[in-house]
């Protein structure tokens, strides 16, 4: 809707801004569409790519060389998307093989792509036989149709409004929930068996391919290419534009570069000081309005969407069931150790978890409880030994492939995604078994729901608040939300990690009975570490004792209690 | 010896302890503060201006030193106060809110000096004989200052309480000021030392490369691929940084030529910033 009036508006435009600015305005839209990928890779998906000129740069010079080689032939119109595309194709590489590594998506994903954006404007400027060197390509054709400045305008404007629709429909898919859910908690994620990496590269590779395209139409329309449009100089501005109009919505980039990009283009030279007064205001947003000029505006335009969306309230569509297993099989863990510098946390650790009822885990602090979890997860790699499922080495597998296999995990501290609502939270566990990866380009998904959400928020009223933010929750409340989540993933083995921590007794014994009915329900292995010997009684089928990274002891509850070895460690008396 | 290879290594040897010098500022802030302050190469900068400055005044070279360290360590004190604090453990934010400031210094002294290259006159001009060759006395004085004050600031962060205080409130903030450490007061310090030694750099270089307002991009960036390859929070990791890529920088220069020394200098960086961003040292 709001692409369309967009649509609309820039082409009525030039009527009213006369001739030079429907020039220079025609530039600026393809900056924009550079700028409205930053803001999808730093507003959405939380990481900050420094070097965004190189993808605009490199398909700019593709396309020069392109047009060079075939001027006016129709054939360039399906050879540029080609270069656009190249550009993605180099940003999804590089966002693969960089995400996985140590470094991650932080500063240092950041000074790589800084790095490489040099690296570029260094090859620009001495591959004279390709590049031209340090002048660049000059007399590039412009496209066959497209004879005018006027022309070249409206060529822009539909290229802008084809990003924003497609960024837009993005941003309401479940991609889009899941990029801002890496954003807040990557390892949650993780933990639903999403691979973030992956979906950061998809994210950076989006980016690219914006870029490409505004950098395939700047070849033609600008007829000249050097350069400066791969270097660092131009990412620092393409940044400076996002942050100042808004990283964190759609609109804000292009706000960013039609403000401030244009106006210094007309300042720089005519107001003393103009350059001055940007840097300066630009620190300012990003210290005290980081949510930029658009940020003026968002509290109007999400009432009216609010507003226009209760008017259509729509009707929640059933999650598929997940594939049903074969049989229910035991988790084992054989000799596990685990060590982190230097301290062994998982010393020879066997045990065996039953496939069906609530088992739990105790031991004395540092006992080695959460660290059992994460190596079952996939989070803390084994140095010996072995994890299996029935006969199925999942050892050292990574905690998004485990997740895959049916693990569900609550953390100790709830960790959901404080600003996504709750029925997104919810979504993205449903997701997490139910949803082919193409499937997350559908915006029905949105609205997936399941029977045991639907009997959750039976129990728990606050949970059918689909629209409202988690963060608005209490702590009791994001624990049961996180149980909720890991519930609705109907996980064959299920791991609580002190779910009831920070509950007041009620609450405490309103969650046991959710647990008790899910693991009856799902007919699954629930897997709980809980220091509460009162709650361990009361839904404990079996127990297991841990101890210096060690199984200690094994039994009924009856049995670990009359056990003189575990009534040692407890109160003691040996080590 | 052949004098020629003499004078390369020197060539080497200085190129290298400068921009030690030059990481060294940024290791403060950036290793020690978490910091990553885009900006240091305009604390560089204005130190070199200072230089001009005085040079232009017809003042004696020495004046810039406490000149440069009352207007790097002034500036550098403001912005931990108002642009920094707010931003600690916003790492994003910080880069992109000190690259703000790396624009604004950078067109105020545009403003006030404009784009052209100046030169400040080489004090204690004039060659020393050493190994058979003239090598310039003040590159050689450079070179054992610089090796001096990094000495100096190794024993220092080893051994002192100071030292000590800043890896606590670098590893645990809340509990070191639990512990009743001014842990404001020691990371505005750090950040204000961090810039003074930036701008002393900025003056140790002046006499020698045209000053203008953006000499500091190169060396920041170079600086920071120092500390990536050198690792962070240690004095020896930017020794050895430095080493590697000061040292790569120069052999490349005087074998190949300084567009692929650059060259090679970003290929090495992003391969240790991919596969190695902890450093040389780092285990697993």
């Amino acid at each position: 809707m709001a692409n369309l009036g967009t649509l609309v508006a820039l082409l009525v435009l030039p009527f009213a801004v006369g001739d030079y600015w429907t020039y220079q305005l025609g530039l600026y839209y393809l900056y924009a569409m550079v700028a409205v990928g930053l803001g999808l890779c730093w507003g959405q998906a939380g990481f900050l790519p420094l070097g965004q000129a190189m993808f605009f740069g490199i398909s700019a010079y593709l396309s020069a060389i392109l047009l060079k080689a075939m001027p006016g032939s129709y054939l360039i119109y399906l050879l540029l998307p080609l270069a656009a595309l190249a550009s993605g194709v180099l940003a999804l590489l590089i966002g693969l093989m960089v995400f996985r590594r140590d470094g991650g998506s932080g500063p240092f994903f950041s000074l790589i792509t800084l790095a490489l954006s040099m690296l570029a404007f260094q090859i620009a400027s001495n591959w004279n036989s390709v590049t031209g060197g340090f002048n660049g390509l000059a007399g590039i054709p412009s496209l066959p149709g497209i004879d005018d400045f006027r022309a070249n305008y409206y060529l822009a404007a539909v290229a802008l409004v084809v990003v924003l629709t497609l960024a837009t429909w993005l941003y309401r898919a479940p991609l889009g929930v899941l990029w801002r859910a890496i954003a807040q908690n990557e390892r949650r994620v993780a933990l639903f068996g999403f691979n973030p990496h992956r979906y950061k590269a998809i994210a950076f590779a989006v980016s690219g391919f914006f870029a490409g395209l505004a950098g395939a139409l700047y070849a033609p329309q600008q007829g000249l290419v050097s350069p400066q449009v791969v270097g660092f100089a131009f990412s620092a501005e393409l940044l400076v534009w996002t942050a100042v109009g808004g990283r964190g919505r759609l609109y804000g980039p292009v706000l960013g570069t039609l403000l401030v990009g244009s106006m210094t283009g007309e300042m720089r030279d005519g107001v003393p000081y103009w350059e001055v007064i940007m840097a300066g205001f630009f620190m300012l947003v990003v210290l005290v309005f980081p949510q930029g000029v658009i940020g003026l505006f968002t509290p109007v335009t999400d009432r009216l969407r609010r507003s226009f969306d209760r008017a259509r309230q729509r009707a929640r569509i059933e999650a598929p069931a997940r594939a049903e297993v074969a049989a229910q099989e035991p988790l084992t863990i054989e000799a596990a150790r685990v060590s982190a510098s230097g301290i062994n946390i998982l010393n020879d650790l066997t045990v065996a978890f039953p496939p069906k009822g609530v088992a739990c885990v105790i031991g004395p602090n540092g006992a080695g409880k959460t660290s059992t979890f994460n190596l079952i997860t996939g989070e803390l790699p084994a140095s010996a030994g072995s994890v299996k499922v029935g006969a199925l080495d999942i050892t050292n597998q990574a905690p998004y492939q485990v997740a895959r296999l049916g693990f569900g995990r609550k953390l100790q501290a709830p960790s959901v995604f404080p600003e996504l609502s709750i029925g997104d939270n919810l979504a993205i566990a449903l997701w997490s078994n139910g949803a082919r990866p193409l499937d997350l380009l559908r915006l029905s998904l949105r609205r997936w729901s399941s029977p045991i959400i639907a009997e959750l928020a039976m129990r728990y009223a606050f949970l059918g608040k689909e629209e409202s933010p988690a963060s608005d929750l209490s702590h009791g409340e994001r624990q049961i939300l996180e149980l909720a989540m890991a519930l609705a993933v109907q996980p064959r083995i299920l791991l609580l990690d002190e779910p009831c921590a920070g509950l007041s007794a009620d609450e405490t014994s309103r969650a046991v009975d959710v647990i008790r009915w899910a693991a009856e329900r799902l007919g699954n292995a629930v897997i709980i570490i809980e220091h509460d010997m009162a709650l361990v009684r009361r839904i404990a089928d079996r127990v297991m004792v841990l101890h210096n990274g060690a199984l200690l002891a094994e039994g009924s509850v009856a049995d670990i209690q009359a056990n003189p070895a575990v009534q040692a460690v407890y109160v003691g008396g040996q080590k | 010896m052949d004098p020629l290879i003499i004078t390369q290594i020197l060539n080497i040897l200085f190129g290298v302890t400068t921009l030690a010098m030059i990481a060294l500022g940024l290791a403060i802030t950036f290793g020690m503060l978490g910091v990553l302050n885009l900006a240091h190469g305009e604390f560089v900068m204005m130190g070199a201006f200072c230089a001009l400055v005085v040079d232009r005044a017809g003042a004696p070279f020495l004046l810039a030193v406490p000149l440069a360290l009352l207007v790097c360590g002034g500036v550098g004190l403001v912005v931990e106060l108002l642009l920094i604090r707010p931003l600690y453990r916003r790492p994003f934010d910080t880069l992109v809110a000190t690259w703000g400031l790396s624009l604004l210094l950078r067109k105020l002294a545009e403003a006030g000096f404009g784009l052209g290259f100046n030169s400040v006159a080489v004090p204690l001009a004039g060659t020393t004989t050493l190994f058979g060759t003239d090598y310039p006395t003040y590159r050689l004085v450079l070179i054992v200052i610089c090796i001096a004050i990094i000495a100096a600031l190794f024993a220092w962060y080893g051994t002192s309480r100071a030292g000590l205080k800043i890896k606590a409130m670098v590893g645990n903030p809340d509990l070191a000021r639990a512990l009743g450490m001014p842990v404001k007061r020691l990371a505005t310090t750090t950040f204000v030392v961090g810039s003074c030694l930036a701008g002393l750099a900025g003056v140790m270089v002046a006499p020698l490369v045209p000053v203008h307002p953006y000499l500091g991009l190169d060396y920041v960036i170079k600086s920071f691929f120092v500390l990536v390859v050198g690792g962070l929070g240690s004095v020896l990791g930017v020794v050895a940084g430095t080493g590697v890529i000061g040292g790569l920088d120069s052999v490349m220069s005087a074998l190949f030529g300084s567009t692929q020394a650059y060259f090679t200098v970003l290929v090495v960086a992003i391969l240790f910033l991919w596969l190695k961003p902890r450093g040389l040292f780092a285990h697993g």
